[in-house]
């Protein structure tokens, strides 16, 4: 068992009925590493993301995290190994406040869930770990707005600290930047590259753009039809005449059809 | 400065703060608390005709009172699982009937004692909260809806068997229950009002509490976004078989008062009708409120004795009429429309008072 490895996948795949969306992946992500998935619409990088979480269970394959194979564990242990998880499509709790958003990521992990006879304002440290999360973030002059008013730019940042704020070692962060305007983007990667670098944390992070991702990740793996094309650091990658084919070709494509 | 100037003065403001915070609370309970004694001086009865349980005004409004508390109940208990917690089920006229009818029986074929009674309620509500429960991870939403339904629909059919008549009564319900003297309802109905009350009154404050407490919060967020929470490391069915338990028990406690305080349990409380009872009450007051549920409770209860008083027969369409109304303009029922313009109001206030001062305000 190599030692720095905190996530790893075994010939991981998923069917839809027909279609294949994860195809055989093995993956191996180093400890404290930023680790970027990138691949077209529809490579399969969400649905990775499913069977890493354990929101889908996989046709075949395993997955392990430090070692141990959590691949048949429910959704709600995952967090508890600590295993951090961000959503493509914002995915909030729309109604309440952006702090008790993150104040209920917190207390999860706690000990305090079956006290119901208690106020939940009693135990300040989940609301202090929430505090702390909005502030890292830089939301915490929004913290008492619902979370469906706020811009979508701040939702996507909410997201980060609903899943900062049980202090997790790996984090699956899902488009971090979907949908938001592009003078923000630089802003959160920043972020994400911070919160690597201060506290340690292992980063797995999908994207489809490939320039976004450049510059943070140690090392890129990118996906083409459920199926890994390629591996490397990113120098390599952007290398990879494989990869400029398929998939700076599918973007041409794809620019191609716009134009038309 | 020295400490003993401040402390009063903190007392005070917090005194003060407490009340207002629930002054509309506070002005119910004490309105409830005088209505036996307002009512029966209006009427022109003297107060210790009133104490002597003598019938007149005062009695009537006190059982029809009663009325409204066990209803009340049962919708709080109903908005528990629908408004805080985001289950729909349509089988909650079953945990008021098990409550009933367990209650009549016991003490009328069996001669338990009201204690050993109350004790086997508590004991059957938690059976049957767990009965609803088991289907839970299996199913969602209106499927849900549908396997409650389906569970409290064969409960009513095994209420009005055959075989079970010598206790149930049948179609036609159980009848001669005697509630234990000391606190019968039709001679002391001053002590039963007020028991009722205390009982509402509560249960009310122990699920203000629940909401708020960690374990509230997490059942406010499976109403939100379950998948969500599931994902922050909730196993969400234990929380949503906690809030089955305490409203199966708040039901099936409304139940029981039922069964002491009417001459007859008919096998209505177990039906589907019963169930869109508890349905209407939370919507009229504002579903996921609490306070709405008590609103919608007396506003339901009083309509129907009204109308019916008026119309007779044709009370039951008029009803019809006035709760789609209701429905259609106030769609966040009283309560909840209620909170939303106070809501407005003082935002509306703060950026005025941020025109005026120059100093705009986050909402
Ligand atoms: N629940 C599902 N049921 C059926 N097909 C699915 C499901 N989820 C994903 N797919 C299919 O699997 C393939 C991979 O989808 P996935 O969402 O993983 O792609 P992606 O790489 O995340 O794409 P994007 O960049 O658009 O987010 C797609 O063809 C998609 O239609
Ligand atoms: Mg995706």
């Amino acid at each position: 068992m190599d030692g720095s490895i905190i996530l790893e996948t075994k010939n991981l795949r998923k069917e839809f009925g027909a279609l294949v969306a994860v195809d055989n992946v093995d993956l191996r992500v180093q400890a404290n590493t930023v680790h970027a998935i990138i691949g077209p619409n529809g490579a399969g990088k969400t649905t990775l993301f499913n069977l890493l979480s354990n929101a889908f269970e996989p046709t075949a394959g395993k997955v392990f995290f430090q070692g141990r194979d959590i691949t048949h564990l429910p959704t709600h242990r995952i967090i508890h190994l600590g295993i951090g998880r961000s959503f493509q499509i914002t995915n909030l709790f729309p109604n309440l406040t952006a702090l008790e958003n993150v104040r209920l990521a917190a207390q999860a992990l706690g000990k305090d869930n079956f006290r119901f006879l208690r106020a939940a304002s009693h135990f300040k440290r989940y609301e202090q770990r929430a505090w702390e999360a909005l502030n890292l973030v830089g939301l915490t002059d929004r913290a008492l707005m619902p979370a469906r008013a706020l811009p979508h730019g701040d939702q996507r940042k909410l997201e980060l600290a609903i899943i900062l704020a049980p202090d997790p070692k790996l984090l699956l962060l899902d488009e971090p930047t979907a949908g938001m305007a592009a003078e923000q983007v630089p802003e959160m990667m920043n972020l994400i590259s911070q919160i690597n670098k201060t506290s340690s944390k292992t980063i797995i992070l999908v994207e489809h753009n490939m320039s976004v991702v450049m510059n943070i990740s140690d090392r890129i793996t990118v996906m083409h039809l459920g199926r890994v094309l390629a591996e490397g650091t990113p120098s390599e990658i952007a290398a990879n005449p494989e990869v400029q084919n398929a998939y700076l070709g599918k973007l041409y494509g794809d620019m191609k059809k716009r134009e038309a | 400065m020295n400490q003993a100037s401040i402390s009063p003065s903190k007392f005070s403001s917090r005194f003060k703060s407490f009340f207002r915070g629930n002054l509309g609370g506070w002005i119910v309970i004490l309105a409830m608390v005088l209505l036996p004694f307002i009512t029966s001086l209006i009427s022109g009865q003297s107060i210790s005709n009133l104490l002597a349980n003598e019938s007149g005004m005062a009695k009537f409004v006190q059982g029809l009172a009663i009325e409204i508390f066990i209803l009340a109940l049962y919708a709080l208990s109903y908005d528990l699982i629908l408004g805080v917690t985001g289950l729909l089920s349509f089988g909650h006229a079953m945990f008021f009937a098990v409550g009933a009818y367990l209650t009549g029986i016991l003490l009328k074929s069996f001669g338990w004692s009201l204690w050993a009674t109350l004790g086997m309620v508590l004991v059957a509500a938690i059976i049957q909260a767990i009965l609803f429960a088991v289907v839970l991870p299996r199913v969602q939403g209106v499927t849900f809806a549908l396997v409650t339904l389906g569970i409290a629909s064969v409960f009513y059919i095994v209420i009005q068997s055959h075989e079970m008549s010598a206790y149930a009564g049948a179609d036609v319900g159980l009848q001669g229950v005697v509630a234990p003297e000391f606190i019968n309802a039709a001679d002391h109905r001053m002590r039963f009002y007020f028991v009722t009350l205390g009982l509402l009154i509560g249960m009310y404050l122990l699920y203000k509490r629940f909401v708020n407490s960690p374990t509230g919060r997490v059942c406010i967020a499976i109403r939100e976004n379950e998948k969500r929470a599931l994902m922050l490391g909730y196993n969400t069915f234990y929380f949503k078989l906690i809030a089955l338990t305490l409203a199966s028990i708040t039901a099936a406690l409304a139940g029981c008062l039922h069964a002491l305080f009417q001459p007859i349990v008919s096998p209505h409380t177990a039906s589907m009708g019963f169930t869109i009872a508890a349905l209407l009450m939370t919507l009229i007051g504002g579903v996921g409120t609490l306070s709405g549920a008590l609103v919608g409770a007396a506003i339901y209860r009083l309509l129907e004795y009204g109308l019916k008083n008026i119309f007779g027969e044709q009370a039951t369409f008029l009803l019809g009429v006035v709760y789609v109304l209701i429905v259609l303009f106030l769609p966040y029922g009283i309560i909840g429309t209620w909170k939303l313009r106070a809501l407005q109001i003082r935002s509306g206030w703060q950026r005025l008072i941020g025109l005026v001062t120059g100093k705009p305000k986050q909402a």
